[in-house]
Parts: structure tokens; C-alpha cells; sequence
């Protein structure tokens, strides 16, 4: 009996010494450094389960029991844990699919379609395609009712100058997606947006800095250039030398625009040297 | 023989050469899964397969030592430890194989044109070599446990000998199968300045394709992983017995027997960190991309939740300790140096700043941690003063809590920086805003050198724990049998969590590939290329941890319980013992 109640006042006094953890690792997540409410609560709930294990290191001993008894509080215990750890890793912030899954398809898509299984699934979809656009076609001659007005009709459509007109047009734009696309940002900073770890330098500045031949290079052999302040060994490295076989030369064509049109001089980039 | 071994075997022959036959045919089919889809269905298979392997890889390496000490000690708890374990193994070694092949089966159905790209480059590996060491092995393993009673006595150095050519043939085979599974993630490059795809279709040998980057550090992951899993199931198994005792005997049997897996477990558990460390500098040294994609970008999430965990099994295997120590007797005569205890609590702040001012592997990042320990050291020599051992456990426990919350400190609140907001900023419900990173007074706590403080704290205060330990059971009397019976759960909860975060990881591993199925070579054109979130991975791996908990349960019960009569009749007596005393 006095060892229960020796335990209670333990309880309470972890209980409340657990609380004060609590409100004091609130106020300091969210007033200091001003995390989101998902880590506040996470170290809330760590300053709740810091105290149950204090709690725990003066309990009084549980006796054995078997059975039955023993049988579900083990599968209630699996239970417990199963649905603990699943609530944990559901409970953090969630990454979205759907965004990677665009990136996905536009890098994936022009290597399958560059495969010989690809060319082949393209030819047939194509064949399908245009014996589908042959019959649409009979079927507005026919209602059209005759050559004169079919001719109008291909000129509405425009014949196919739009696309090489899009291609051509906007060389940056294709670049800036591309940018994306090789998630460059996770090294470098543009506009303030990207790594914050400064893996990369800043390149905010670079089509003042560099010329795009010396950007091209710089794409195809990492360790041709490096940036002021990037010289150590391990930084050496650290750009991957795996995009001259992972993208087309038109992709780094666009690329090098992109980073070419790149010139706000107010944000200091450091300067590239040559190797 | 019997017949279902003599069946398995021919099954594990069936397979290899059926698997390299399947994978000649022009264009196979693609099978479709109805539940799950293809990659869940992959993911389930391997990881059921890798955690059979992990047991009976890692379970033989101390079965063997405990062998050993049992027959150098003359104490036959060593020796019925060795043999109760190796009973599990042999049952689960069935299952390994059945799961090795229904892995290969449903490879070839989902993703038939890889497996035969696998298979080509790695032929040699897939047709002869795993092949005759999985048959080395089984042979060996089946030798290894049928010979047990008829090697004893003089003969028993015979079936060491036995044991211990099962460890290497065991460790070659995982050596062998990390081959492709480290290839996957890292193909090794031309050093001739060949493109990737051309070195590898045209000029790189197998031993160039088998040597990458990531094959060694796969390698000491992996067999410190399969030792720190063996040891926590061998916790697993002497919970079961513990709750299924029908007598103080058989109780202390394996309170002893928990105790001894845990030990083994928590030991080689120190190590992994460091080795799981190691496996991922080689990644980001192979490709620097892979880095951010994990620790800041599509996965950086799953590494908040390793920290978690990581964070649970120390929380866990110190209050076993704890619980171990409130069962000998004497305890409160035990203290030790206050020194000791404000070196403990000073670390995780002291090692993270000159870990900050000097980066690993700088020098000064080693020598002047070791003044710091040293200067504690030489100054316990002349400051007497010392604290009992519940105060420096209890110190201790707040270490653990304080070093995991260090690890747990994220570096950026999104899960995606895809997903950052263009200002940097999020708003918080009060109109207030939180940078989509920590900020810079307290960015420190999220970097690697407060990590790896936080992870040097946490290895640190369990062997503090384990030296206490070692001087109670010296000092006092450990009444085996006698512990608490939270502590059979606590060793149930070591076990469940150490599986959970082995398929965290795995998971990690093998995303790294990004949309590739063997990295920067072989695209994933399927429409599953893309990163799971972890929501979803926690489902997955959930039910693969539960499924073999069920499977090795059983297996337990079996293996154990049904023929414990028989084992109970030969076991040497085990109680009480003097805690220290042989």
C-alpha cells in the first residue's frame, strides 16, 4: 500500500515536471523557432512520451501471467504498435505524387519512345491514329460535297506551322523546365528559391558570367569549371557527370538558355573558374 | 533427407535454371497484379525474402559463438541457446526459400524484360554461383543441425567446425547476391571515359559490375543489419518461451536467454549507424543527387521517421537494462563517478560544435573529442565523487530522449522541396510565418554534425548503461528469472521495431533509384516510377513486419513449444546463478 502510494506521488510529479517539458517545448517551437504546427505537436508528443519513460523507470513491477491472458495482450500489443507507426509516418508532412509523377513522364516518355519496343508501340498508335483522321476526313468530304471546300477545311485547321513555332519560340521557357525537371534546385538557388544548404553556388548572376559554350561544357564535364568558393576536393564531386547520357542535346541546348538568360547582377553568384 | 527437404532442394534447382531459361524468351508477358499493383507486389515478396535471409544469415554467426562459449564455459545455457535458435533457423530457412522463389516468380511475371537484362549481366551469378552456394549451404545447414547430438564431447570441435563453415558460406552468399542488388543502385562507370550504357553493355566485366561503389558498404550494412535483426529475434523467441514458461526454471532459462539476444542485438546495433553512415556517403559520393533526395527532398520524411525509430529501440534497450538491473541484488551499493555523468550529459552540445568548426574527417574533428573524454577521465582519477546507479540511468534516459530530439530536428518542414514555398514561408493558423526551413540561429540542430553528435550521444549512453551493467552483475547477485514481465514485451517491442525500421530503410535503398530500375541506365517506364509517399510505405511495411511476425511466431510455437517436453528433459539445470559466476 505504501509503495502504491509512493508511485502516485512519483506519477503526479512526472505528470506535471512532463507538462512544464511540454509547454515549454510549445512555446519554444512556436514563438522561437517558428515551426509549423505539425513539428510543434510532434515535440509536444515527444515531451509526452519522454515522460511516460520516466514514468515507467519507477513502476511497480508487473507479475507474469500466461494463457489466454497472455495471448491478447500480445496481439492487442501488436495492435498497439502496428497502428502507433502507422499513425507516426502518417501523421508527418506527406510528399505528393502527383508532382513527380508530370516529371516522371516528361523524362521517361521520349526515352521510351526512343526504345525499339517504343517505336514500335508509336508506329502502331500513329497507324491507329491516321486511319482514324483518314475516315474523319471521308466522312467531312462527304458532307462537305466537294475538293473546293475540302481545301478551305485544311486551312482552318491551320496545316502545322503552331508546333515548330512553339518549339522554336520560347528556348528559356523549355530550359526553365528542364531546370525542374533535373531538380537542379536542390543544389542551387535562383531567385531566392533551392537548396539552403549551398551544395551548389547561387547562379542568379551566371549569364553574365559565363559564355553558354563554357555553360554547355560545364553541363558535360563537371570538373571542367568551378565556382569561386567550391574548390575543395569533395566539392569537386559533388555535380554529377551523368548529363551528357541522361539528356538530348536539345535538352541542354534549352538548358544553357535558360541559365544564359540568368543576369541579376544585384545577387552576388560566384564567379566560375576555369579548371 | 526427408522428403520436404529433398523437395526444396529440387525447387531452389527448378527455379535457377527455370529462371534463366524464362529469361532467353523473346518479349515476354507483362502480368498485371489486381491489388496493389506490380511494384507493391515486388516490394511485399523481396522484403518478406530479405527478412528470412537476415535471421538465417545473422542467427548462425552467434549461434556459433554461443556455442563455442558454451562448450569452452561447460555451461550448457550457452549450448541449448545455440541449438533452440538453430531449430527456429532451420524452419525458417525453408521459408527463405520459398519466398527467394515466389521473389523470382513474380519478378519475372511483373517485370520480365528487366529481370532477363539481370539475369544476362549477372549470369554466371544467377545460374552457378548463388546457386551452389544456396546448395552449399542448405546442405551444410542441414548437417550442421542433424549432427548436433551425435558431434558431443570430443567430437564437438567437429560441429564448430560445421557452424563456422556455414558462416562462410552464408556471408559469401550475401556477399554474391549484394553484387546485382549494389549494381542496381550504383553500375560502376568507365574509368576509360566510356558512356555509362556502353561500358556496361559492351566492356565491363562481371567483376567490374560486381565491384560498384555501394557493394561493400552494402555488404558490412547488411551483416551488421542481419546480426543486430538475429539478436533482437532471438529477444523475440525467449519472450514467447518466457510467457509460455510453466515454471521459475524455464523462466529463468530465457530471462537469460533475453537477455543474451538483446546484448546481442543492442552490441551489434552500436555499430549500424555508423555502417548505414557509410552506405549512404557512398551513394551520394557515386551521384551527389541522390543526397538531396533523400535528405531533403522526396525522402526526407523517411528519415524523420528512421530518427523516430532509431530514437524507440535506444529508449527501448536502455529500460531493458534498466529492468535487468532492478533484479540484482545489491543494486544500491553500485555508483559511479559524477565525472562520468556531466561528460554523458555534455556531449550532444560539445561534439556538435566542434563537429560544426571542424567537419569529419578534419583532424581536429577526432582529437578533440577525444581531450573531451580524456580531461573527464583523467579529472574522475582525482574527483571522488560519485552518484548511485539509478540516478546515472535516469540521467541517461534524459540523454537519449535529448540526443533523439537533436536527431529528430528537421532541416526543412516540407516533404518535397519541389513543394517549398516560393517565399520560403509557411503560415502558421495565427497569421504568424515559419520559414519552409528551420531558421539560421538554429539551423546547427538540423545539420549533419548535430546528427551525428545526437548519434555518438546515443551509442555513448547505452555503453555507459552496459559498463554499469557489467559492474552490477559483478558486484551483486542477478536472480535470473526474476525480472519484470514488462520486460518480455519490452523485447517483443525490440524485435518489431528493429524489422519496421529495416523496412524503412530497405525502402530508402531502394528508391534512391529514383525512376530508374538500375540507376541512371535502365528507365522504370511503368506508370509506378514515382516516389511513394510514406503514408502509404508505413502500410506496406507494416503489413510485411506483421505477416512474418506471424509466419516466425508460428514458427516458434512449433519448433519450440510442441517439442519442449524432449528439449526440457536434456537442458542442464540454469538457477539460480550468481550473477558474474560461470
Amino acid at each position: 500500500m505504501a509503495g502504491e502510494r509512493s508511485f502516485i506521488g512519483i506519477l503526479i510529479k512526472r505528470l506535471f515536471l512532463g507538462g512544464v517539458a511540454a509547454v515549454v517545448l510549445l512555446l519554444l517551437t512556436r514563438f522561437v523557432f517558428h515551426f509549423p504546427p505539425i513539428f510543434q505537436a510532434m515535440f509536444v508528443l515527444y515531451a509526452g512520451l519522454g515522460t511516460v519513460v520516466f514514468i515507467l523507470l519507477d513502476a511497480p513491477a508487473v507479475s507474469p501471467f500466461s494463457g489466454v491472458k497472455a495471448l491478447v495482450a500480445l496481439v492487442a500489443f501488436y495492435a498497439v504498435l502496428a497502428g502507433t507507426f502507422i499513425a507516426g509516418a502518417n501523421f508527418l508532412p506527406q510528399y505528393d505524387p502527383m508532382v513527380e509523377k508530370g516529371k516522371i513522364d516528361k523524362i521517361v516518355k521520349p526515352k521510351l519512345a526512343a526504345t525499339d519496343k517504343g517505336k514500335t508501340d508509336e508506329l502502331l498508335k500513329r497507324s491507329v491514329e491516321l486511319n482514324a483522321q483518314s475516315q474523319a476526313i471521308m466522312k467531312r468530304l462527304e458532307a462537305l460535297g466537294g475538293a473546293d471546300k475540302l481545301k478551305a477545311a485544311e486551312g482552318d485547321t491551320g496545316g502545322g506551322g503552331v508546333a515548330p513555332k512553339a518549339a522554336a519560340g520560347d528556348l528559356v521557357a523549355l530550359g526553365k523546365e528542364q531546370y525542374d525537371l533535373q531538380e537542379c534546385y536542390n543544389c542551387h538557388k535562383v531567385g531566392g528559391k533551392g537548396s539552403v544548404k549551398k551544395r551548389g553556388p547561387i547562379l542568379d548572376n551566371i549569364g553574365s558570367l559565363m559564355k553558354p559554350e563554357e555553360m554547355k561544357e560545364k553541363l558535360l564535364n563537371p570538373r571542367a569549371w568551378m565556382a569561386d568558393g567550391f574548390e575543395k576536393e569533395y566539392n569537386k564531386k559533388l555535380m554529377p557527370d551523368k548529363y551528357k547520357e541522361l539528356m538530348s542535346d536539345p535538352e541542354i541546348d534549352a538548358l544553357v538558355s535558360y541559365l544564359a538568360s540568368l543576369k541579376d547582377a544585384s545577387v552576388e553568384t560566384p564567379k566560375p573558374i576555369k579548371k | 533427407m526427408k522428403t520436404w527437404q529433398r523437395s526444396l532442394l529440387l525447387v531452389v534447382g527448378l527455379l535457377l535454371v527455370g529462371t534463366a531459361a524464362y529469361a532467353q524468351l523473346p518479349d515476354p508477358k507483362v502480368h498485371d497484379f489486381p491489388i496493389g499493383g506490380n511494384r507493391a507486389a515486388v516490394w511485399v515478396v523481396a522484403q518478406l525474402h530479405i527478412l528470412f535471409a537476415a535471421f538465417i544469415l545473422g542467427a548462425p554467426i552467434f549461434v556459433v559463438v554461443s556455442e563455442i562459449l558454451g562448450w569452452k564455459n561447460q555451461d550448457g545455457r550457452y549450448e541449448r541457446l545455440a541449438k533452440e535458435v538453430t531449430k527456429v533457423t532451420v524452419i525458417l530457412y525453408s521459408m527463405t526459400a520459398l519466398t527467394g522463389g515466389l521473389f523470382i516468380f513474380v519478378l519475372l511475371a511483373t517485370y520480365p524484360q528487366l529481370t532477363a537484362w539481370l539475369i544476362n549481366h549477372f549470369f554466371a551469378v544467377f545460374a552457378v554461383i548463388y546457386p551452389l552456394l544456396f546448395i552449399a549451404e542448405t546442405i551444410v545447414l542441414y548437417l550442421y543441425w542433424y549432427t548436433w547430438d551425435a558431434l558431443q564431447g570430443p567430437k564437438k570441435g567437429r560441429h564448430i567446425a560445421l557452424g563456422v563453415l556455414l558462416n562462410v558460406i552464408g556471408l559469401a552468399t550475401l556477399i554474391v547476391i549484394d553484387g546485382p542488388t549494389s549494381f542496381m543502385n550504383t553500375p560502376v562507370k568507365s574509368a576509360e571515359g566510356l558512356d555509362l550504357k556502353t561500358f556496361i553493355e559492351t566492356t565491363a566485366t562481371l567483376w567490374d559490375k560486381m565491384n560498384n561503389f555501394s557493394w561493400w558498404p552494402l555488404n558490412i550494412h547488411r551483416t551488421v543489419g542481419n546480426v543486430v535483426f538475429g539478436g533482437f529475434i532471438t529477444g523475440l523467441i525467449a519472450a514467447y518461451m518466457y510467457l509460455m514458461a510453466k515454471n521459475d526454471e524455464e523462466r529463468a532459462f530465457y530471462d537469460w536467454f533475453g537477455f543474451i539476444g538483446n546484448l546481442i542485438g543492442v552490441g551489434a546495433l552500436l555499430v549500424l549507424p555508423f555502417a548505414g553512415y557509410l552506405l549512404a556517403y557512398e551513394l551520394c559520393d557515386y551521384d551527389a543527387s541522390i543526397c538531396p533526395y533523400m535528405m531533403s527532398d522526396q525522402l526526407s520524411m523517411f528519415f524523420e521517421m528512421q530518427g523516430a525509430m532509431v530514437g524507440l529501440i535506444f529508449l527501448a534497450s536502455n529500460y531493458y537494462i534498466w529492468l535487468s538491473l532492478k533484479r540484482i541484488e545489491g543494486l544500491e551499493r553500485i555508483r559511479m563517478r559524477t565525472t562520468t555523468m556531466i561528460l554523458m550529459a555534455s556531449i550532444p552540445v560539445v561534439f556538435m560544435f566542434i563537429w560544426t568548426k571542424f567537419p569529419i574527417p578534419d583532424p581536429n574533428a577526432f582529437i578533440l573529442p577525444a581531450c573531451w573524454v580524456a580531461a573527464f577521465l583523467i579529472a574522475g582519477r582525482f574527483l571522488k565523487w560519485t552518484v548511485p546507479a539509478q540516478t546515472m540511468v535516469k540521467v541517461a534516459f534524459l540523454m537519449v530522449i535529448v540526443g533523439n530530439a537533436i536527431w529528430m530536428t528537421p532541416h526543412a518542414f516540407v516533404a518535397t522541396q519541389a513543394l517549398a514555398p516560393d517565399d520560403g514561408s509557411l503560415s502558421l493558423p495565427h497569421g504568424e510565418l515559419s520559414l519552409g526551413f528551420i531558421t539560421v540561429d538554429w539551423g546547427m540542430l538540423a545539420l549533419m554534425p548535430a546528427k551525428n553528435a545526437a548519434a555518438f550521444t546515443l551509442v555513448f549512453v547505452t555503453i555507459i548503461n552496459y559498463i554499469l551493467y557489467n559492474r552490477a552483475m559483478r558486484q551483486g547477485r542477478i536472480i535470473w528469472g526474476k525480472i519484470d514481465f514488462v520486460a518480455q514485451f519490452v523485447l517483443i517491442f525490440l524485435a518489431f521495431s528493429a524489422i519496421w525500421t529495416m523496412g524503412l530503410m530497405g525502402a530508402v535503398r531502394e528508391l534512391t533509384r529514383k525512376y530508374f530500375h538500375v540507376f541512371n541506365l535502365q528507365y522504370d517506364f511503368t506508370p509506378e516510377a514515382f516516389t511513394p509517399t510514406l503514408a502509404y510505405s508505413s502500410w506496406v511495411i507494416t503489413g510485411v513486419t506483421l505477416t512474418f511476425y506471424i509466419v516466425v511466431s508460428f514458427a516458434i510455437v512449433l519448433t519450440l513449444r510442441i517439442g519442449k517436453d524432449k528439449a526440457h528433459a536434456d537442458a542442464p539445470k540454469a538457477v539460480p546463478a550468481a550473477a558474474g559466476g560461470k
